[in-house]
């Protein structure tokens, strides 16, 4: 197909396509209507599990199996960069020579590791109570700790980021997540079933399970987004072709 | 022992925690421990998936994840409930099952397979090959729209990543690009339609869905969320205009990844296709039966004549089966198309019997490309005259593609053909004959140039648009070594078991129950809110019959035919004008490019969109 040809060919198939879709959102229920159906029901369910966040209590509790899912596709992601961006037959790493920093952003860097590190774990713990969770606090902490990358320089990253480690963490976290369902299973309960005790509302202590699940899924979205990125930055930084 | 719904979690549980055993331990062992621990790995969740098979007989089991079912658990509360409901029947099992038995297969062909390949990462490829049997497990017991799409994303993420696994070549990166981009975007396309649905009804189940759609007569919010959500699922079956990705992506992947992917994954797109359909869209408030039919009728004997036309054109080996399988998917379409218990019943068979035949044949390419490091029909004449046992199996294959009795091929093939023959007679089981003796015959082709060297060495076709499998990257290192014993062991393992699913009546039994089963839709509605199930339609013949075993023999003698005429001198200049005039333009549309192929899926679904509202 010529490359005009098609052009057009996708714009009319797309106009076609926008159409409809446009006609079926004018037929959507109204914006902003006092009743959800779903969302009744789930912060009723919610409140009965003594879960303050709704959304934690949906992903972790309610709809856990789902996040197991999603939380396999990333640890999946993690095991699909490792083989595809692993070392070819033509390819060898040289080590790459530390580079000039300002000593501001240098400084900078130093003040913000830990703040961005606390902060991130805090997003993690509150998972329960307070928007955010394992997912973003996870993401938080590991793109905090790329911070000795932008300040410093790689080998300094390299000295804050213990790969070996991370690369079992992540793989330990994903495992967690089914072994935590599987408790339920052998506590004659449902699988991923909220078995715990519920603990007191609003407080760190409450929603049972959905703490634990938040912890396993911070810790393997933390080591899974570092081991990822780090695939990416050895093939930019260290990986020369022979 | 807890009851069988409580264990259902287990098929997805039981893989992905291999996996991660896999991920740990691989490199820290030695390359026997890490493919001991693999065969180990896969068998554990064979042997869970045969246990859910045995325990759920010919009923449904039906699992609420975490325990949240309806409220009080009163069945009438079904659409009051906010978890995750797994629906679990023969068709979705076997299914799972199939992927299991493959994955063990596939675990045991590359026991010496690969090369010392991956440094310090031995044990990511078998431990991304369980996170896939996950993935379709998952998809396959799923009672949840969106849990399926879940599972249906991390098949995907699996699979392109398995799809890409030769890095040194650039054509595995570039053909794993292309099946990741497309099946991303119509990936996005079903979560668009997941929305509307959502949006409308509040609920993500299949059967609330379903229940919450026949509350009102459908308009075109239903028909686009319809359209958008199958465009998943058609994708990943390869259905025309959506298969381009499907022979790019089969012809670079190593073969035991195509084993898998040809096989079974490309089959669960089918089956998404009909369960949607079937739980959600089939009732009052969704879409006519008539128009269903009728689209996906259309639909899949466009697939399957392309299928079959490319597939005799190519002289790739794995390219050539590769479109086989489009072929064979077009017919598996029209099997779900026909909205039939008998119908269905044959697919279910034809689709088991055919991964055997499949992924035979691809594991036979996977020696020929160790052996040889090409898998050029041309290349290759009268090359492989060595490997006689091996060369006898490829024309088995090629006789189990063509549906040769009693080949679970051909019984899956014969019943298609009947209950085709009720709605539309001799066109549609012209079409099946037509479609298996092609795939075939093509394959029958190959097998006697590259084992027999039969007739003159083919000559290239200058100013055609051709991919010759030549300068492959062989997928081991040192061919001069023995020849393993699992790369043939495994072929003909596969080919006895797509025998044996003709041969052995209690197979075609028991999925002809699942069809009837799966039909069955208030029956679903109903166990999916934990009430006793309705009383069900008889069920549908499975046997043999004296036409079916005729069609089965016609079909093979053609393929037959067709491949004796290939390689026989006199058919050059036969039909040139014809091959100038259709079937050039049709290989060039597969272009590889990537444009032109997303161009192609916005048409496909703007078509769908338009036959569908139009017969509203």
């Amino acid at each position: 197909m010529s490359r005009r040809a098609r052009l057009l060919l996708l714009a009319a198939a797309g106009l076609v396509v926008a159409g409809f879709f446009a006609a079926a959102c004018l037929r959507l229920p109204a914006f902003g209507a006092a009743v959800h159906p779903y969302g009744e029901r789930a912060v009723a369910a919610a409140l009965g599990q003594r879960t303050a966040n709704t959304v934690s209590s949906v992903n972790f509790d309610q709809r856990a199996f789902d996040t197991l899912g999603e939380e396999s596709i990333l640890y999946a992601s993690v095991l699909s960069a490792v083989l595809l961006l692993r070392l070819a037959r033509d390819e060898r790493k040289h080590e790459p020579r530390p580079a000039p920093v300002l000593p501001s952003t240098r400084l900078f860097g130093a003040v913000l590791l830990p703040v961005t590190l606390l902060t991130g774990g805090y997003v993690v713990a509150h998972g329960q109570l307070s928007p955010g969770g394992g997912f973003q606090g996870g993401v938080v902490l590991a793109s905090g700790l790329h911070l000795a990358y932008v300040a410093a320089d790689y080998r300094a990253l390299g000295r804050v980021r213990p790969l070996a480690v991370l690369d079992v963490a992540d793989a330990l976290a994903a495992g967690a997540f089914s072994v935590l369902g599987l408790v339920g299973l052998v506590a004659g309960a449902a699988f991923l079933q909220n078995t715990l005790p519920l603990g007191t509302f609003n407080t760190l202590a409450s929603g049972g399970l959905v703490p634990v699940v938040n912890a396993v899924v911070g810790v393997e979205v933390a080591s899974g987004v570092i081991v990822l990125l780090a695939q990416f930055l050895d093939q930019a930084v260290e990986v020369v072709e022979r | 022992m807890p009851d069988t719904a409580r264990l259902l979690p287990l098929a997805v549980a039981v893989p992905l925690l291999g996996s991660v055993l896999l991920a740990v331990a691989g490199h820290r062992l030695p390359r026997l421990g890490t493919d001991v621990l693999a065969a180990f790995c896969a068998a554990a969740s064979l042997g869970c998936l045969v246990l859910l098979w045995v325990r759920t007989g010919d009923g449904r089991a039906v699992s609420w994840v975490g325990g949240w079912g309806p409220p009080g658990g009163a069945p009438a509360r079904g659409a009051q409930s906010v978890g995750i409901v797994l629906v679990a029947d023969r068709l979705g099992l076997g299914l799972a099952l199939l992927a299991a038995a493959l994955v063990l297969a596939v675990v045991a062909y590359a026991w010496r397979y690969f090369e010392e390949p991956v440094g310090g990462h031995a044990g990511v490829f078998p431990a991304l090959l369980l996170l896939f049997h996950a993935g379709m497990c998952g998809f396959a017991l799923t009672g949840d729209l969106f849990d399926a799409f879940v599972f249906f994303e991390l098949m995907g993420a699996c699979a392109y990543a398995l799809t890409g696994y030769r890095i040194e070549d650039p054509r595995p990166l570039h053909g794993a690009l292309t099946f990741g981009i497309v099946n991303s975007l119509a990936a996005y396309a079903s979560l668009l339609g997941i929305g509307l649905l959502y949006a409308r009804t509040g609920q993500l189940g299949l059967a609330q869905l379903g229940q919450a759609l026949d509350t009102r007569p459908p308009d075109l919010l239903v028909v686009c969320a319809f359209v958008l959500v199958l465009a998943g699922p058609l994708v990943k079956a390869a259905a025309a205009p959506f298969h381009f990705w499907l022979p790019d992506a089969h012809a670079v992947a190593p073969s035991p990844v195509c084993m898998l992917l040809s096989g079974v994954m490309v089959e669960l797109g089918v089956y998404g296709v009909a369960r949607i359909y079937w739980v959600v869209f089939a009732g009052p408030g969704g879409i006519p039966h008539p128009a269903f039919r009728s689209v996906l009728l259309v639909l899949g004997t466009l697939t399957a004549l392309l299928g079959a036309v490319m597939c005799w054109q190519q002289r790739h080996l794995k390219r050539l089966l590769a479109f086989s399988t489009v072929g064979h998917v077009g017919l598996f379409l029209v099997g779900v198309a026909l909205l039939d218990p008998a119908a269905l019943a044959g697919t279910a068979v034809y689709v088991a019997s055919h991964a055997g035949a499949k992924a035979a044949l691809f594991g036979l390419c996977g020696l020929l490309l160790d052996r040889y490091g090409s898998v050029d029909e041309h290349g290759l004449h009268g090359r492989a005259r060595e490997l006689v046992l091996p060369g006898l199996l490829f024309a088995v294959g090629g006789f189990a593609l063509a549906g040769l009795p009693p080949f679970g091929t051909g019984l899956g093939k014969a019943l298609g053909e009947e209950a085709a023959g009720r709605q539309l007679p001799f066109l549609l089981p012209a079409l099946y004959v037509l479609v298996s003796a092609v795939t075939g015959g093509a394959v029958l082709r190959a097998a006697l140039r590259v084992f027999a060297g039969a007739g003159p060495a083919p000559v290239d076709r200058p100013g055609e648009p051709e991919t010759s499998g030549e300068g492959e990257e062989p997928e081991v290192r040192g061919p001069g070594r023995r020849l393993p014993v699992p790369l043939v062991a495994v072929p003909a393992v596969l080919l006895l078991c797509s025998l044996l699913v003709g041969c052995v009546p209690a197979v075609g039994a028991r999925l002809a129950e699942a069809a009837r089963l799966f039909t069955d839709r208030a029956g679903y509605l109903a166990a999916a809110y934990q009430a006793p199930p309705a009383p069900a339609a008889p069920v549908p013949p499975a046997g043999w019959t004296a036409a079916g075993v005729l069609l089965g023999l016609l079909s093979a003698a053609l393929a037959t035919g067709l491949a004796l005429l290939a390689v026989h001198p006199l058919h050059r200049g036969l039909g040139a004008a014809l091959n100038r005039r259709l079937v050039l333009p049709l290989r060039r549309l597969h272009s590889g490019l990537l444009g032109d192929y997303v161009t192609w899926l916005v048409v496909g679904l703007a078509g769908l969109l338009v036959a569908f509202a139009a017969q509203r």
